[in-house]
Formats: C-alpha cells, structure tokens, sequence
C-alpha cells in the first residue's frame, strides 16, 4: 500500500460512523464518534464518483477555507479522509441551530440574548473577512450551536477569497432572503459588506421571530427590501440605477425602523441600521460593528451557556441509547431503563452533561 | 470596560495570538529545512525502489536485478521538468498566475508524497492543474480542458484526481510569492524618495525571478514575503534594502536581519531557477520506463495480482456484510437489530446507499 493510502486509511480508523442525520444532492452527514475518546462529531460524506468534472466546487471549497480557518465561533473542520471515492469531511458535532431556535415558540428571548448571538456571528465573520474569506451564504440555519452555547458559522460551500478590485465574482449567491440589494442588480464587484447585510436581516429575524425580508423571487426580494427601508435614492446610494441588472421596481417611502422593532433599544436599531445601509461602501464592517456601543451598553450579552435552547426531543425516532440510563443526566444510575440485549455499550465523551440537549439532528441544506 | 464584557467568548486573554499566515496549513505543514527535504526526498526514494523491486520479483523472479531505478535527485530532475510545463501550459490556456502558482505548488508536495515511479509526472501535472483551476475559484469543465491538450483523456486527469488532493492532505489554499511581491510594490511607492522610473522595471525583473524561483525548492523552505523580498532584492538591491531600512526606522538596528535571510534564497534562484537540461531529463524518463512500478502499469502480471487481491478482499467484506443481513432476517427481524446493523456499518464505510 502506498504512503499516501496508508497515512489515509490511519485516519480513517480514527474516526466511527454511527447514526445518519441528513442527506441532500451532495452529501449525506452522519453522527459519529472519535475512536480513542469517544467524543461526537458529524462526519459529511460527500459523494464524489458522481460529478463529470471530478472534486465538486463547493466541496473543494469548505475543505479548502475550513482547513485554514480556526477560531471559537466558526466551524472545526478536525479531518479529512477518503473511503473509496467518497470525501468525508470531520466536523465538531453541533446541537443544533439559529433557525431552530428563532422557530422554537416555547422559547422567549431578552435583548441579552439577541445581543450575545449578534457577538458571536460578528466574532466568526470578523474572523473570516480578516482572513480575506467571504462566507457568501449566511443565514440562520447556517449559524450553528454547539451544546455550550457557542455560534458558529458554518457552510463554507458558496465562500470565497476576495478577488482583487477589477476581477468578476458570481452575484448568484446568498440565500434570496438574506441577499443584498447590489446583488440582486447583478454587482459583480464586492466584498465583504455582503455579508454583512445577510447578519443585518438575521438580526432583525432574531427580534422579529419570522424572517425579515422574505422575497417570494429575486424580484420581489428587491420589492420586499424597498417596501421595508424605502426606495434607495441616488443620493442615499450614488451610481446603483447604473448596475447591470437595475430596473425600477416603484417608490416605497422610508420608515422608520421604530415602527416595527417597537421593543428595541435605540443602540440596537441604530447598528441593525448600520447593517442595512444600501451603499455597500457605508455599511459597517464586521469590525466596527464589534466596537459599536450596542454590544458596550446594558444589558451585557448573555453567557453562552445560558441561552434559550430548544427542548431536547424524546420522541420514538430516537435511537435506542439516546433512552439509555446513561444518557440521562440526573439519574440514579444506569440500569433505570433495561439496556436492550443487544445494545452496544457506548462510551459517552466528557460532554455527557449536555446529553440532554444533543439530539436534535440538524436540518441540512445541500441545494446550494 | 473592555471588550472582554461585550465579548462575553473572547478567547482566553493567554492565548497567544498567531498571525494569519502562522495559521494556516502551508505554514503548520509544508515547511521544510534544506536538510528535511534532502532527507525525506531520499527516504521515500529508497522505500519506492525497495517496494518496486518486489513487485519485480513477484511478477517474475529475478528480473529486478538488472532494473536501473532512479535516485531522488534523478526523480526531483523530472519532477522540475513538468514544473516548467505546467507554465507553458498555463500560458497556452491564459489561466491566472494564481493558477499557475498553485498548480506548481501542489506538484511540488505530491512528490514529497510519492515517487514518479509510482506516479509519471505528465499525468500529475495535468491533475494538479486541472485542480488548482477549482481550488482557485476559476474553474473550466473537464472536456475543455482535455480536449486543447493532445492525447489526453478526460479519465486521465479524473483517475488521479482523488489521489492527487490525498497527497496534499486536502491543503488547497497556498500563500504565493507573487501576491508578496505584489504587495511590496505597492508599498514601495510610497517610499519618500522613490525613484519611480525605475520602480515598474524592478518590479517586472523581481517578478521574473519570482517566476524563476518557482523551480526551486524555495517555497517549501522559506515564506512568500521573504522570496518576494529576495527577488526585489535581485532586480533592484537598493531598492530592497531602502524599503527594509524604512521598516525598521530605529537607527540602532543598522543591520536588519532579514536582509541576512534573503541571501541564502538570492544564491538558491540564481543555482536552481532555470529549466533543466533536456537531455539529461530524457535520459531519466527513458530508464524510468523501464523501472516504473509494475503495479501501476495496467495489464502486467502484479498490476492484476493486486487487482485480485484487492477484489478478494472486497469479496469478503460484501459476504460478512450478506450474512450479518441473513442472520438478521432468520432472527425474525427484516431490517437487523441494533447490533448487527452497526457492526455491518462499522465494517464498512462506504454504506449502501450510495
């Protein structure tokens, strides 16, 4: 056996496959474990006999800037094996998500908790636009939740070094509701403020509780944009009529965004303004927006560990260990339950105190 | 108050900080020392040759004993020669010097993950291209790929592929040289007294140097900004030594030490940084035919030998997993219990849906 397949088939070993938790076009994502330590990962399968032009982009993609990036509040990329013509990307095993969250309606959220999750996503995208990466798909269901409560960004499948000032970049990216308005006039030119507009609408979403700006296609998104924060003027925003794919879609007036975040602080609109400036060049950095007085004022940010999370799920669909007496926190001891003959016994990692809140299988989205 | 209260997560204030470069897998994986590289280049040529010698013998005994194989410096002779092609190549298809960079970066650490005798460098570097063509966002389908370049298949460059990503262990991003240089042009213009003539033409002389010293090994031992600075340093010497002074504008250090650190690279590019002697590379390539790994020549007695190994293997694995599934439905339970199901799973990985 060669070195290359040797040193592969090493790492391959190190990892275990238990539980399917997702699939889509691309990719079929398992719950697995670390061999030696029995700590949880997700193992993302990602199919690749099947492209006629070989790696697929997005695939190359995540591995290429997951490989670089590592930072608290962005997804830990922790290997890389093949098995056969399959790429199986290790990731941190996460909770759950933003978008799970929001929709939790038994769940009630205080401006602290608003303020550390908006902390959080600035943190792991400052990270990234410092490192000159381009996420290009934030959304709520790509903001993940680690059993600690910490955010991390993840889904790197659409990101991207920034080109050089002059070079073409595809404006078919982000997800509709969260895409700025010079994407949708077809700017082929831009950076990192369009990231920045997608935290602006997911902000607005953790307040609102249902998507803030939600299209039904890309020209009704421009439509739903205007009809919110106005029509932008030339003034407001010099040069945007004369984009490629400009066309006027009516005159909305401006409200102000009092009307609807009734609850909001002052500090808070005024940064979730800042995010949702239609001139790219005059909306804030994810740097400035760490520093903007919001994050400074009362209340602080909740700690992470102490945010709303949704309720963990006991339903039949769970595996069988999941009811296992060791997998409950606060009994008296195994054997509460009968173990099932046949049931493997599982080590449970160091985290068996977040047991409680580890299975709820994250939706995934490949359509990308 | 400090950030720390709105940064309810900063990371630990002992933390050390690294720079983005410190950070990333060219620095944590790719660096190496002359004597490393010397060292492993050598390691894996001895481990080729003894492991081709078997596959020899175990075709037909005997006949490895009048087998001339290569030695490093032979293969890393070959390994160059396909460096050069991969800018003619680049050229031919306008690709970006990004392109260009990476895919010869990425060639580069292949062979110091395997042996041409194992893998002949044509094929390689076509899969290393046509790979930095995606991991560098500038992606061309496979059919127009292979069809501009003469007798080569689409399989020929998809068959390597997964291999050629293994051997870089999935590190696709690349910090260049040429990104450093172009930085420090940038810079040096705002120098006080800049002599702005000359500037453009040092800049184009550093930047064939840069190119120069994509045949060498200087990647792999030094960091881009320090080639970048050599080459400035070749084109213009003075020039190089007035940005590196106004850096360290305390008129103490009188002697900056990466000036030092330059040098060694300076004389590196001038030695290695021209395309070998044709007709010593033909003289590699015509012994390497005759002692490339018997394994990987389709036909040959070990290549099916192993082939059959392998099926065999494979054979076994579909049978355990058919009886697991067996014993299960005798068991009076369709879709097997717990148990057996995840033992057919952690035997094998590539589960049967897809």
């Amino acid at each position: 056996m060669d070195a290359v397949e040797k040193a592969n088939a090493e790492r391959q070993r190190r990892w275990a496959k238990d539980q399917k938790i997702g699939e889509g076009t691309y990719a079929v994502v398992y719950r697995g474990r670390e061999v030696a330590t029995g700590r949880k990962v997700a193992i993302k399968k990602i199919k690749v006999g099947q492209f006629k032009d070989g790696l697929d982009m997005s695939a190359i993609r995540e591995v290429k800037y997951l490989r670089e990036l590592k930072h608290q509040n962005v997804i830990e990329l922790l290997d890389v094996f093949s098995s056969k013509m399959n790429l199986n990307l290790v990731l941190e095993f996460l909770d759950t998500d933003l978008e799970l969250v929001i929709k939790d309606r038994s769940l009630v959220f205080l401006p602290a908790d608003i303020k550390s999750w908006m902390a959080m996503t600035f943190r792991g995208l400052e990270f990234c636009h410092r490192n000159f990466i381009l996420h290009r798909d934030l959304k709520p269901n790509n903001l993940l939740i680690a059993a600690d409560g910490q955010l991390k960004l993840a889904d790197f499948g659409l990101a991207r070094d920034f080109a050089d000032p002059g070079y073409k970049m595809t404006c078919q990216v982000i997800t509709r509701w969260y895409r700025p308005a010079e994407l949708l006039f077809g700017s082929r030119y831009y950076s990192t403020a369009v990231d920045i507009w997608s935290v602006g609408c997911i902000f607005a979403e953790l307040m609102l509780r249902t998507p803030y700006l939600p299209g039904e296609s890309d020209m009704d998104q421009l439509k739903t944009i205007f009809r919110a924060l106005g029509t932008p003027t030339e003034e407001e925003w010099p040069g945007h009529t004369k984009l490629p794919d400009y066309v006027p879609v009516g005159q909305f007036p401006k409200t102000p965004l009092r009307d609807l975040f009734t609850a909001a602080s002052a500090d808070c609109l005024n940064l979730l303004s800042k995010c949702l400036i239609y001139e790219p060049r005059r909306r804030i950095s994810a740097k400035e927006a760490l520093n903007h007085p919001y994050f400074f004022a009362l209340p602080y940010p909740t700690h992470p560990s102490k945010l709303p999370k949704p309720a963990p799920k006991r339903s039949s669909l769970l595996p069988l260990e999941e009811l296992d007496g060791n997998a409950e926190p606060n009994s008296s001891g195994p054997g509460v339950k009968a173990n099932p003959p046949n049931k493997l016994k599982r080590k449970h990692s160091e985290d068996g105190m977040n047991e409680r809140s580890k299975s709820i299988a994250r939706r995934l989205d490949f359509s990308q | 108050m400090t950030a720390d209260i709105a940064s309810p997560a900063a990371e630990s204030s002992t933390a050390v900080r690294t720079t983005l470069y410190e950070a990333s897998t060219q620095y944590r994986h790719w660096r190496y020392s002359l004597e490393q590289l010397a060292h492993t280049r050598a390691a894996l040529n001895t481990a080729a040759v003894s492991a081709i010698q078997e596959a020899f013998e175990s075709d037909e005994p005997g006949s490895s004993s009048s087998v001339s194989f290569l030695n490093a410096d032979e293969e890393h002779l070959l390994v160059k020669l396909y460096v050069g092609k991969i800018s003619q190549l680049c050229g031919h298809f306008r690709f970006p010097e990004e392109v260009e960079a990476t895919a010869v970066t990425y060639l580069k650490r292949f062979y110091l993950k395997n042996t041409v005798m194992d893998w002949h460098p044509k094929n390689v570097m076509l899969t290393a291209l046509f790979l930095a063509t995606k991991t560098t966002n500038h992606p061309i389908s496979l059919e127009a790929y292979t069809s501009h370049i003469p007798k080569t298949a689409p399989s020929d460059v998809l068959d390597l592929e997964f291999l050629v990503a293994q051997s870089l262990g999935f590190d696709f991003a690349v910090w260049h040289a040429h990104r450093s240089l172009w930085g420090l042009w940038l810079d040096v213009q705002s120098l006080p007294d800049a002599p702005l003539d000359d500037l453009r033409a040092s800049y184009d002389t550093a930047l064939k140097y840069v190119r120069a010293s994509r045949l060498t090994d200087a990647e792999l031992v030094y960091t881009p900004s320090q080639i970048a600075l050599a080459c400035l340093s070749l084109a213009s010497p003075s020039l190089a030594s007035t940005w590196v002074r106004s850096k360290f504008p305390d008129p103490e250090i009188t002697d900056p030490p990466v000036l030092g650190v330059i040098e060694p690279i300076k004389t590196l590019i001038l030695a290695d940084g021209s395309p070998p002697e044709v007709e010593a590379v033909r003289e590699v390539d015509r012994r390497l035919k005759l002692c490339k790994n018997p394994e990987k020549v389709v036909g040959s007695k070990a290549y099916l030998k192993k082939r059959e190994e392998e099926e065999r293997k494979a054979d076994e694995k579909r049978r355990r997993k058919a009886d697991v599934i067996k014993r299960a439905m005798e068991d009076g339970d369709p879709f097997g219990s717990e148990l057996a199901g995840r033992t057919a799973l952690d035997d094998d990985d590539d589960d049967d849906e897809d």
